[in-house]
């Protein structure tokens, strides 16, 4: 019998590995991940999966039976997703055992963050073991692994300031549209897709005085919901397109495949407002906006790598902080690491009659 | 009054000169080191440049008893003098920061620039303007109309700045303290209005005195004099038809403003030639 906890594996690309132009080719929709996670949970050397699907990473964890997993469980991510198998292998990493360990705190704390120490990630995380549970798809090993890591994201920002001074999107999205437009009362923006970010963003910028917020999603009812909570109105999705002239701010964040703005689309916009800056915010995975809109005269295009490398610029005030944390899980993952190997030990020693 | 100031006006201008010029580079320094910026230190010390460059002015004028607008010198003297002034009113009304700075890099520029070339301080015959009141209206509002072209080159330079950084997604920095690309736009198109309002006054001025002495007037001066207006004509046309805007008009202010002033040489020589004969019974202004 091989040892089971020789085979704990995650296998991933996030931010670190992969740029954002190769991020998005990966990206998978939520059926999409629900699938890919039923597949390799039906792979005959896999024991336990989990799948963690944001937009800055795609990471699959899993207990194996046979230490070989890895070549099959690339084979079927990139066939089922026809994702070039060279470009994946350039782009992601495999950790195991407890290296995979540290990683699963690291992650959950939100120090493997594309924003160091935001908090964002442990929701995704909780919610990724939920579905994954649900589904039947874990059981002993990465429900303790998932459970101790969201303990342990916990206690290192207790006992840490990793959040401390940590800059938001929004706020940098507040000051680049102020450096853009000065005064914010007089800006119009428009929310294309109701994604968590897009909605913090949008009330950031109406804490500093924007006062008129259109929302525009494929489902109205998202959009009428969403303009209500910001105090804005909800256009169709099908009319945004006619309306973009009036706008002097764009936050995009569908899950729209392909760019919904391109420089062909924006530029009759813009033709009609000559002297007025546009700001795009293109919080989309993959991308909702086409990098070419960006040589538009008066356009400033920021995308979520643009954004976090601005808020992540005090990174070195905070980075005694970041190792203190990572101290914190370091041993955390080495517990959680003897307890397993305990357990499995205790298995071996009284094997089911 | 004036008499009982043991000061030359030269000098006068270079202390007013090393004010700016000190104004300046603490701006830079603090910046260097992220620390605040000194608005009211960059207000106080502007002031002081500006207070002791005005008694320079006015010791000259006093001295050849007409505006002094006689040669390169005084007239870049002039132009950083109208500069200041105009910071004074701008700078407090938009609250445009950093602003002081460029002033300060400017006028530094100009005062103490003019101060190395001792061949543009060059005599020229006392009651230049013939006591014509109307020539010395024309010429210091022309000379008034580029510091305010100047002020819009600066304010355009802090909008190309800042739109580099927006577009090279720069953060921090001097970034974090220029005026919004908005606020900067829209400065430097009313300014640019302003100043072609000012200096169409001047030539108007000037016109009149031409038409009734076509041959006090060299040629060339006009010729020259009339392309910078027109060239700044353009400009604002373009701009109010929505044709000419953002980086496109700073960067046409930046450069007509940079024409503007290497006009000047030509213009003064031209003049010189024209205007003083070499039998000339006028004498020749001198230093204080």
């Amino acid at each position: 019998m091989s040892d089971a906890l020789q085979s704990l594996f995650v296998l991933g690309s996030s931010h670190h590995q992969a740029p954002l132009e190769v991020r998005e080719r990966f990206a998978l929709g939520h059926e999409e991940a629900n699938s890919l996670q039923q597949k390799l949970f039906a792979l005959p050397n896999i024991r336990e999966c989990l799948i963690v699907n944001t937009c800055n990473r795609l990471e699959i964890y899993g207990l194996a039976t046979s230490p070989e997993i890895e070549t099959a469980i690339r084979d079927l991510l990139c066939a089922e997703h026809h994702i070039s198998r060279q470009l994946f292998d350039q782009h992601s990493f495999w950790h195991t055992n407890l290296d995979a360990l540290q990683h699963a705190l690291e992650v959950s704390t939100g120090l493997d963050s594309q924003m160091v120490g935001e908090t964002d990630i442990l929701g995704q995380m909780k919610s990724a073991y939920a579905n994954a549970k649900d589904a039947g798809c874990t059981s002993t090993v990465l429900n303790r692994l998932f459970e101790k890591s969201f303990q342990a994201a916990k206690a290192a920002r207790s006992q840490t300031a990793i959040t401390r001074g940590q800059v938001s999107i929004g706020n940098v999205a507040v000051d680049l549209a102020s450096r853009i437009f000065g005064k914010l009362s007089n800006s119009r923006v428009l929310l294309l897709g109701s994604g968590d970010v897009a909605e913090k963003t949008a009330q950031s910028l109406k804490s500093r005085g924007v006062a008129d917020i259109t929302v525009s999603s494929r489902t109205f009812e998202n959009a009428h919901k969403l303009a209500h909570e910001l105090g804005g109105a909800a256009i169709e999705f099908s009319d945004y397109e006619q309306q973009l002239a009036r706008f002097d701010i764009i936050i995009c964040s569908t899950a729209a495949p392909q760019p919904i703005l391109t420089k062909a689309n924006l530029a009759p916009a813009l033709k009609s407002r000559p002297e007025r800056p546009c700001f795009l915010i293109d919080l989309a995975m993959p991308r909702d906006i086409s990098p070419e809109a960006e040589e538009l005269d008066n356009v400033y295009l920021y995308n979520l790598d643009d954004l976090s490398a601005i808020a992540n610029e005090n990174i070195e005030q905070r980075r005694a902080e970041i190792d203190k944390a990572r101290d914190i899980l370091k041993r955390h993952a080495w517990t959680l690491w003897l307890q397993l190997r305990r357990r499995e030990l205790q298995a071996r020693k009284s094997p089911p009659a | 009054m004036l008499d009982a100031i043991a000061m030359t006006d030269r000098t006068a201008f270079g202390i007013g000169a090393l004010v700016y010029l000190a104004a300046f580079v603490i701006g830079c320094v603090l910046l260097i080191l992220k620390k605040p910026y000194p608005r009211a230190l960059m207000f106080a010390l502007l002031t002081g440049g500006f207070l002791i460059q005005t008694l320079g002015l006015n010791l000259r004028g006093a001295d050849i008893k007409a505006c002094p607008l006689g040669n390169i010198f005084e007239i870049a003297q002039f132009i950083a003098w109208s500069l200041v002034l105009l910071y004074f009113i701008i700078g407090p009304v938009f609250r445009l920061r950093l602003l002081g700075l460029f002033t300060a890099g400017l006028s530094t520029l100009l005062a103490g620039g003019s101060m190395l070339v001792p061949a543009w301080d060059r005599p020229y015959p006392a009651g230049i303007f013939g006591g014509n009141p109307w020539i010395e209206l024309h010429a210091a509002l022309a000379i008034f109309s580029y510091g305010v072209f100047a002020i819009v080159a600066l304010v355009s330079a802090m909008f190309l700045i800042q739109q580099h950084g927006l577009k090279k997604k720069q953060f921090g920095g001097v970034y974090q303290y220029l005026p919004s690309i908005q606020q900067l736009d829209l400065i430097a198109k009313r300014l640019m209005i302003t100043g072609v309002t000012v200096l169409t006054a001047a030539l108007i001025f000037g016109a009149v005195f031409w038409v009734n002495n076509p041959d006090l007037v060299p040629l060339f001066k006009l010729g020259v004099t009339c392309f910078i207006w027109i060239g700044y004509l353009i400009v604002v046309v373009l701009r109010l038809q929505k044709k000419l805007v953002t980086k496109r008009h700073a960067i046409a202010a930046i450069v007509l403003f940079v024409l503007a002033i290497a006009s000047l040489w030509p213009v003064q020589s031209a003049r010189g030639l024209d205007e003083v004969p070499k039998n000339s019974p006028i004498p020749a202004k001198s230093s204080k």
